[in-house]
């Protein structure tokens, strides 16, 4: 194909360039992502649904924006988004137990998710009943229904991913701007 | 029409002839093959170089933002995570502003060795321009003399299909001739100074 034909032809400078325009490409999306973690002050500011625990209120797909303010109290009620010691996948849930002791405000606790049977206690590790403040990574401020599908696909089929990756980084590599 | 020598290998160059972003770029290619190549001068690198900087600073700031957040985790990462993004985009800022004002469509600056000895450089820049979707093709040759600091341009505004034949090869010998009119142009009005 031309276009791969042009980048053969290149000097090594226009090379350099083409290659950080990839990286830029990459980095500008990473940097976006992470101010958006800043502003929300949570790691992970859009989070998908991967399981069906919290039906009828989301859904396998749905995209959900968290925020994190620094001072705001859990209530039960509140639909939260933790993350277990030991654990990578956070876990959305309702707090159904909330309390606060001692002069600090410790908050203790406990969740469950809509859909399930029983409360989250199984999923804890061995011995705690409760969930602290620290685990909890934000509360939901919002919802998009179904967007995350592809990342449901991609969790199903790896492949896809490294299919999606590859595919990107060659339109990117060979697509030269105006210059 | 003749297929012309061009590129390292000396084959022809050939572009998707509907793809306007491969046309430009093939054509200003073709440019820099005249004035680097035909004629007796050497590229300067310095107006690519600092885009080249530009960019490089704002990977590395960026890298180096995602390896500290992986090493010290959200929250602890978050000072230097303000202060990275912080400079990424401000860093993206600068990029525009250097393409927009520094660069300005220029593709291509070589250096012409005075022919005594004594003066400076001069300097030859080459710009180009074409909207999206149109076939206008527009392009500044500027000579900036090394003595006086003086600089005179022409310039000229064509349809690609003047330089592309039906298969999308690109006719050299045409992009050439346009290029030496305009380099012999220049110099006379250097030279009757």
């Amino acid at each position: 194909m031309e276009s791969f034909k042009a980048l053969a032809r290149m000097n090594p400078r226009q090379l350099a360039q083409q290659i950080l325009n990839v990286f830029m490409v990459v980095t500008s999306a990473v940097m976006l992502w992470k101010g958006l973690g800043l502003v929300t002050n949570t790691e992970s500011p859009i989070v998908v649904v991967l399981s069906g625990s919290m039906e009828p209120a989301f859904f396998r797909g749905d995209i959900l924006f968290l925020n994190n303010p620094a001072t705001d109290p859990i209530t039960t009620g509140d639909i939260v988004v933790f993350k277990i010691k030991g654990q990578d996948i956070p876990i959305v849930h309702r707090v159904v137990r909330a309390h606060t002791k001692g002069s600090d405000e410790t908050q203790s606790v406990l969740t469950k998710g809509d859909n399930n049977k029983v409360d989250d206690r199984g999923l804890y590790p061995r011995g705690q009943l409760w969930i602290s403040r620290k685990e909890i990574l934000g509360k939901v401020i919002g919802l998009v229904p179904w967007a995350g599908f592809m990342t449901i696909a991609m969790n199903d089929y790896p492949s896809l991913k490294v299919a999606l990756v590859g595919i990107l980084g060659l339109i990117a590599l060979v697509s030269r701007e105006d210059e | 029409m003749s297929k012309s020598k061009n590129g390292d290998s000396g084959e022809p160059v050939k572009v998707f002839k509907w793809d306007g972003v491969a046309v430009k770029n093939a054509l200003d290619d073709a440019i820099r093959e005249v004035m680097t190549k035909k004629l007796p001068y050497t590229e300067n690198f310095n107006l690519m170089d600092g885009r080249l900087l530009i960019c490089g600073l704002a990977v590395g700031i960026a890298m180096f933002a995602l390896a500290w957040d992986f090493i010290y985790p959200f929250p602890k990462s978050k000072p230097i995570l303000i202060g990275c993004v912080g400079g990424y985009f401000f860093l993206m800022g600068i990029l525009t502003l250097y393409t927009t004002f520094k660069e300005k469509g220029i593709f291509v600056v070589v250096m012409q060795k005075d022919p005594a000895g004594l003066d400076p450089d001069s300097r030859w820049e080459v710009a180009s321009k074409m909207k999206k979707f149109d076939d206008m093709y527009e392009v500044t040759v500027r000579l900036i003399d090394g003595k006086s600091g003086a600089s005179r341009e022409t310039d000229f505004k064509r349809s690609v299909a003047d330089f592309i034949d039906e298969n999308g090869v690109i006719c050299q010998d045409i992009i050439e001739n346009q290029i030496m009119k305009m380099h012999s142009s220049l110099t006379a009005a250097k030279k009757d100074k």
